[in-house]
């Protein structure tokens, strides 16, 4: 594991505020108690408070102590965890509100309705496949046929011999 | 076959012209449109093999389920790119795309063509975007290590066949896939016979890859961004399967006596690389080495040639595609998040991504081939005609499923089970797109089991 030593980036600004928004939060969470919430709302506005105290503890936080986890590769966009501090249904496509409900629509709807269901259904009710069902019917039949016919089930050469044109006989 | 591709071409053109907010709305939505379209391809009701032909694409039994899958993946390519683009300036965005679609273009090409000469230019150019996804949009700085990696083991690879394709130009005076599947099988044994069987197989065998020259895959599948590490294991690497499949048909009867290095590197790879597995830090790098495996099998079955065989190789190339793929998703969904891929960083997300664990359980179900997916019928098919070929492979095949559900369980309990560490409990939850990209991974692999005569190829 490498470990790689920067200056202090965005990204690293970014990790010791959600460190202390971390404390910050936990420290609420113990001392503020709201009666009749579910856990559910909890969540949501403890979420919420960590969005805002994040923003609110941005200029105090550089004595916070620096977490001991290699620094991820790449750098983590900072507006991850704002996204949904501003549309709590983000479905993961845009931040605009609009395009994101519009997109997922879209992708459901021409993914599952259109490509997976229609799809299965055509594909289910394509005709034989190969023409392996009807070799099946076609074979059962031309074995009752020699049956009736008293002929062998199935000729020995797979083609008649005399379709094969043999040089004649002493010729190099 | 032209309603499938003029769309995909003009794609591009959409990318350009489309309007900023309804980019990758429009391009999703369309890419999955041609992807509806693309089933008609499944419809093969004469026994004759070529259907939907002009003079220089057709489509048969063995390219129809590799192209449907080429087209159902730029959808799924798209919805994962999504993310990790947003931050990027348009312009760049659109490139991305615009490199997405003509690698499908030349995907699309290359599995329809029925000319050698122009499989082999659409084989050599889907390289180029490749290296381009790889190399500009990676993220760590072994992604330029990696492109070498990459291009260069398939070049090497590939000028060796251009020479034989010339060569067998030369000789036949065409190279028309029509034409050559009925020459007569008279590849005797002579030196120069057996350099020109090696310049034909070389390419493919890289491509799949084989054990000895796979070094190529880990490095590109991990530096590679989730569309890149998508297409390459969903589909480049069946490139090299569907080559090989192609091509081996002419080589009777050299093949015989020449095939034994390659089935035993093959053969071996399945074990070595299943191990490799199980040492893993780096959760790309262990999926990487994963589909080294199952290629390996899949080579090996088309180097012993019988009808099974190549039923099971085509089986397990589509459904490795889909389930490969899907594992690529799902660990770029833990890299979004945490920024690493090491494994021992992003465990117990059970607890706080129950959703996702599922899909995780699934997939890696079907990694290590558990009735009734895909992959079992696959490895099924193919593991008893090694058999057949030889008594003694089971003990390899078998030591090598058994590593195989080892090591997908391992990804399983180190990703999902146990504690959760504490930088790990405050990521985002999964995003609606992200468990959409996993139902239309799984979605179509679960579907399949029901009709699997469509991917089983023409010996079915």
């Amino acid at each position: 594991m490498r470990t790689v030593h920067r200056e202090l980036s965005g990204i690293q600004l970014w990790r010791r505020r959600k460190m202390a928004a971390r404390s910050i939060g936990l420290l609420r969470r113990l001392r503020v108690w709201r009666p009749g919430v579910g856990a559910g709302c909890q969540a949501v506005s403890s979420r919420r408070v960590l969005g805002h105290s994040s923003r609110e503890q941005a200029g105090s936080v550089t004595s916070a102590p620096e977490p001991a986890l290699p620094i991820g590769h790449g750098d983590a966009p900072p507006q991850e965890v704002m996204l949904y501090d501003k549309n709590p249904d983000y479905h993961g496509f845009s931040a605009d509100p609009y395009v994101d409900v519009w997109n997922m629509r879209l992708a459901f709807f021409c993914g599952i309705s259109l490509a997976i269901v229609v799809g299965s259904v055509f594909v289910h009710y394509l005709p034989d496949h190969g023409m392996r069902q009807w070799a099946r019917r076609e074979a059962e039949r031309q074995l009752k046929q020699r049956e009736a016919e008293g002929l062998p089930a199935i000729d020995v050469n797979y083609y008649s011999t005399d379709r094969i044109a043999l040089p004649p006989e002493g010729e190099e | 076959m032209l309603k499938i591709l003029i769309p995909t071409i003009m794609m591009i053109p959409t990318t350009y012209f489309m309007n900023k907010k309804w980019l990758w709305t429009s391009t999703t939505s369309y890419s999955l449109l041609i992807a509806t379209m693309s089933l008609l391809w499944f419809k093969w009701n004469l026994e004759t093999a070529w259907n939907f032909s002009n003079n220089f694409l057709a489509i048969d039994p063995l390219s129809m389920p590799l192209l449907v899958l080429t087209c159902w993946l730029l959808p799924l390519m798209l919805l994962a790119s999504q993310n990790h683009l947003m931050n990027e300036p348009y312009i760049r965005q659109q490139t991305y795309i615009t490199l997405l679609i003509l690698l499908q273009i030349f995907l699309i090409m290359a599995f329809s063509a029925t000319e050698l000469i122009l499989f082999y230019i659409m084989f050599e150019a889907t390289l180029i975007p490749t290296l381009i996804i790889i190399t500009r949009w990676g993220n760590q700085t072994e992604r330029l290590n990696a492109g070498i990696y990459f291009l260069f083991y398939t070049l090497m690879g590939s000028l060796p066949l251009l020479i034989a394709l010339l060569i067998l130009q030369n000789d036949m005076n065409t190279l028309s896939m029509f034409m050559l599947q009925h020459i007569s099988n008279n590849l005797m044994a002579t030196s120069w016979n057996k350099f020109w069987w090696l310049a034909c197989m070389i390419a493919f065998l890289v491509k799949m890859p084989l054990y000895g020259v796979h070094l190529w895959l880990p490095k590109a599948h991990v530096e590679a961004p989730i569309a890149g590490s998508m297409i390459l294991a969903a589909i480049l690497l069946k490139l090299g399967g569907y080559g090989m499949m192609r091509i081996i048909i002419m080589l009777n009867p050299l093949t015989k006596e020449m095939m034994y290095p390659f089935l035993i590197l093959a053969v071996w790879g399945i074990i070595m690389t299943s191990s490799i597995c199980l040492r893993q830090t780096d959760l790309k790098s262990l999926i990487a080495y994963s589909s080294v495996s199952h290629m390996g099998l899949v080579a090996a079955a088309i180097l012993i040639q019988t009808p099974w065989s190549f039923a099971g190789a085509t089986t397990l190339m589509i459904a490795h595609g889909l389930i490969s793929s899907a594992l690529f998703c799902l660990s770029n969904t833990n890299y979004e998040r945490t920024h690493t891929r090491t494994l021992i960083l992003t465990r117990g997300l059970q607890i706080i991504l129950p959703l996702m664990a599922t899909s995780w359980f699934l997939i890696n179900l079907a990694n290590l081939a558990l009735p009734p997916s895909l992959n079992l019928m696959g490895e099924l098919l193919i593991i008893t005609s090694l058999f057949k070929w030889s008594n003694w492979t089971i003990m390899l095949t078998g030591i090598g499923m058994m590593l195989t559900a080892s090591y997908s369980l391992y990804m399983f309990l180190m990703t999902q089970r146990g504690p959760t560490p504490q930088h790990l409990t405050f990521i985002n939850p999964s995003y609606t797109r992200e468990h959409l990209l996993i139902y239309l991974h799984l979605l179509p692999s679960m579907l399949i089991i029901l009709k699997p005569e469509l991917i089983m190829g023409w010996t079915f």
